[in-house]
């Protein structure tokens, strides 16, 4: 099967380019809601005393969780949530399906409830097979300080 | 082999870490398995937690369904990433960190499907003044396919 799709010069001169920086909010709502989400009974994600008690600022987020972006419906995609925002890599990506491809993350600290992050994303590398491209972006988050916290990188299939 | 997920209407506390020492891991140590089988409740709290709301989860006529040929809902990618999330970070335990895990979406699973989340010990080193471990983590479907292969690197205490 020919590629539905060329990674061309002008895509690859974007490799790198940020986009503007979002905030991500880590509450105790949304912690003990992403661990219902994943079945996890872990007294970590849920009771804060007990969190505490276990040297940990707070409830701690499920591994995997890096924050819910702030949501404004003017802002933000309404099926998957994600900021509409400026900079970053502009791409015209095939449409006729969109699957996940794979996810990593790299932790410099554990995240917790009460935790307010913020981050940009950039576009890392596009890959052309038959009608899948795999577009790679890599998300930057650093607490308030600047401090970077985590490193999630994402790989999504648009299938054309 | 534990059996999570499903309906525990009394919280259990399965997911609680029993600590992990450095020093009592061997390579080819096989980690403690355990298998959920996300009914469609299950996968609509996660859409909660993850504010990822693509009917592909959890509308079975959703158009894109047969479009690509896909016989029924699909578990979220990120739920299993998050499935396995909850094996590392149970083999770190409450004092060990999960330094970064990562996965591919090789394979999909289905609603009411049950998935098996497995890992094993492939290297343990010393760097940087911590006591790292390197694993494969991966799930399974019913017929034993790894559908969600991945790599993870923890970081252990040590009883010294």
């Amino acid at each position: 099967m020919a590629d539905v799709f060329e990674v061309t010069d002008e895509i690859k001169a974007q490799y790198g380019k940020e986009t503007d920086p979002w905030t991500y909010e880590v509450t105790t709502t949304s912690v003990r809601m992403y661990a219902r989400g994943i079945g996890s009974t872990d007294p970590i994600h849920y009771d804060v005393e007990f969190a505490k008690q276990q040297g940990f600022r707070s409830i701690v987020a499920p591994m995997g969780y890096l924050g819910t972006p702030v949501y404004h419906p003017d802002t933000n995609d309404p099926t998957f949530g994600f900021p509409r925002r400026g900079g970053g890599a502009r791409l015209n990506l095939p449409t006729k399906g969109l699957l996940d491809g794979g996810t990593e993350t790299e932790y410099f600290d554990y995240i917790c409830a009460g935790d307010t992050l913020i981050e940009r994303s950039h576009l890392e590398e596009v890959k052309v097979r038959g009608n899948m491209v795999f577009v790679t972006n890599v998300s930057v988050f650093r607490n308030p300080d600047g401090k970077e916290v985590a490193r999630q990188r994402l790989t999504s299939i648009h299938i054309g | 082999m534990r059996e999570r997920g499903r309906a525990a209407a009394a919280p259990e506390r399965d997911d609680m870490a029993e600590q992990t020492y450095f020093e009592d891991v061997q390579e080819g140590q096989e980690l403690e398995s355990f298998t959920i089988t996300p009914d469609k409740q299950q996968l609509v709290k996660f859409a909660a937690g993850s504010g990822d709301f693509n009917p592909l989860h959890f509308d079975e006529k959703f158009p894109m369904l047969k479009a690509m040929g896909i016989p029924d809902n699909i578990t979220h990618g990120r739920f299993k990433y998050a499935q396995v999330g909850r094996l590392v970070f149970s083999f770190a335990g409450y004092k060990g960190r999960v330094k970064r895990f990562g996965v591919q979406y090789r394979g999909m699973d289905f609603v009411g499907k049950p998935i098996t989340v497995k890992g094993v010990v492939t290297a343990k080193r010393q760097e940087g003044g911590e006591n790292l471990v390197d694993l494969d983590v991966w799930t399974e479907d019913a017929e034993g396919k790894k559908t969600t292969p991945g790599t993870a690197t923890v970081s252990l205490p040590s009883r010294g």
